[in-house]
């Protein structure tokens, strides 16, 4: 990988205005955030302040009705549809507060998925799916379908299913909305213990104050604007060391 | 596919290879049994409705050495029943869309394309109307048969289902088989029809719509 660039995620002046009738909602107003290689960002704020609108402009699953959103420098207002697809597959892993697990499919299964797309011949599939469910410590749960795991085992199977594709970014919606304070708490850890290692950058929506604790920075939002940013110098400190 | 560079990426290949497109599609089919089989209900219906008419017509052909036995209204009826069983078909196909929005999401942020999506469901239909079409099938030449036993000999039945049928003479293979294969691809292409409507919503879906959709 090396590093190649400072900013893995940047936006600009980006906006979201729906429009319901006469009315028109600023979901997001003229936000600029830059978000470092490796960083760990937590986005803040009530709902209806934009977090999730936030989450879709920089995962490319929506466009911007202003500004633009750049992935690795590349402005991804510019992509196709297929090339879009394929920031999403190789670029991206999303996680879900409802963990959006495809039912039909085991746990082995669902974090194969987004290898299939990229085109990850089957042995290298089944061993490196293995390899990142025994991770997120699902070694023995391989073959179980959703409902047959609890939901944090379900959220370690997304986070699982995240990494497939070694993405430069992970996001992260709400990731311990659903969950009991101890399993969100596991989850959190999980997510900054990954950081830590693989060093893929992990934003996450969410308004659990357990994700302060871990966070680089976290940038608030209110009203579809950026209130204020904070950084948590005492880990830039012991990064830096 | 030449890899395309925009920046420091080289724009790869998105792939669906065809085994595991009708695996998970299958798996799709077994995990929603009841909606499968309420749809699969709907073409036996139609096929059955259809292979019993063209057996007996057969039959009495065979019997009484008469050439034209089925009449106008029952071309009439039979057009009717398929055009039934198509429409019963695509309206339970959306429903099968609308329960699956938030799925069809998560598959195009894996990097599913919309055509993958369209596969997904029209190979789903394609299983359904091959199931549907042997199954209706089976049921209409049972009809048929039950119906030439009570009102004709034997040898009449026999007859009637070895020899061409009618209108597919000059094919000289047995009605029995014909019957077969004019249900098979008779239920596919009308599945396959009816679902490309709710298939083709499907796969154009916006991701951040389908996402935020709760069933």
């Amino acid at each position: 990988m090396g590093m190649r660039y400072e900013y893995t995620v940047e936006t600009e002046d980006l906006a979201k205005y729906y429009y319901m009738g006469k009315f028109v909602v600023k979901a997001l107003d003229g936000v600029n955030v830059k978000i470092r290689r490796g960083e760990y960002v937590s986005i803040m704020g009530p709902s209806g302040s934009g977090k999730t609108t936030l989450f879709n402009m920089i995962g490319g699953l929506d466009r911007p009705t202003r500004g633009k959103v750049y992935i690795d420098e590349v402005d991804i207002s510019k992509l196709d549809a297929y090339e879009l697809a394929w920031l999403r597959c190789r670029k991206i892993g999303y996680i879900f507060q409802t963990f959006n697990l495809i039912p039909v499919l085991t746990a082995l299964e669902n974090v194969m998925l987004p290898m299939i797309f990229a085109g990850v011949p089957r042995e290298e599939r089944i061993k490196k799916a293995t390899e990142l469910l025994q991770k997120v410590g699902l070694g023995d749960r391989l073959s179980h379908k959703p409902t047959e795991l609890s939901g944090g085992q379900q959220q370690r199977v997304a986070i699982a299913r995240a990494l497939a594709n070694d993405p430069a970014i992970v996001l992260a919606d709400e990731p311990t909305a659903n969950l009991d304070l101890h399993t969100g708490l596991e989850i959190i850890n999980l997510l900054r213990t990954l950081n830590k290692e693989k060093g893929v950058t992990i934003v996450t929506a969410t308004h659990d104050l357990k994700m302060i604790d871990v966070s680089d920075r976290i940038i608030y939002l209110r009203d579809g604007k950026v209130q204020r940013i904070e950084t948590r110098s005492e880990v830039a400190v012991e990064y830096e060391g | 596919m030449s890899k395309e560079k925009i920046g420091t990426w080289e724009i790869g290949e998105i792939k669906l290879p065809f085994s595991e497109a009708f695996k998970i599609s299958l798996e799709n089919i077994r995990k929603r049994f009841v909606r499968a089989a309420i749809t699969t209900a709907s073409i036996v219906l139609g096929i059955a409705f259809m292979v019993s008419i063209l057996l007996m017509a057969q039959i009495q052909q065979v019997a009484r050495g008469t050439p034209e036995t089925i009449k106008a209204y029952q071309y009439w009826l039979l057009f009717i029943s398929l055009l039934v069983s198509g429409v019963g078909i695509t309206n339970s196909m959306l429903i099968a869309v609308a329960e699956r929005y938030k799925e069809i999401g998560t598959m195009k942020c894996l990097g599913a394309l919309d055509r993958h999506v369209l596969t997904f469901f029209l190979l789903e239909s394609m299983i359904i109307g091959s199931v549907g079409g042997i199954m209706g099938y089976v049921i209409g030449l049972i009809a048929g048969v039950v119906y030439g036993y009570t009102q004709f000999r034997p040898e009449d039945l026999i007859g009637a289902l070895t020899s061409p049928l009618g209108t597919f003479a000059s094919l000289t293979i047995p009605a029995a088989v014909t019957l077969f294969l004019l249900s098979v691809v008779l239920a596919v292409v009308l599945t396959m029809a009816a679902s490309l409507y709710p298939a083709y919503y499907a796969a154009k879906l916006n991701p951040a719509e389908a996402l935020r959709y709760e069933v």
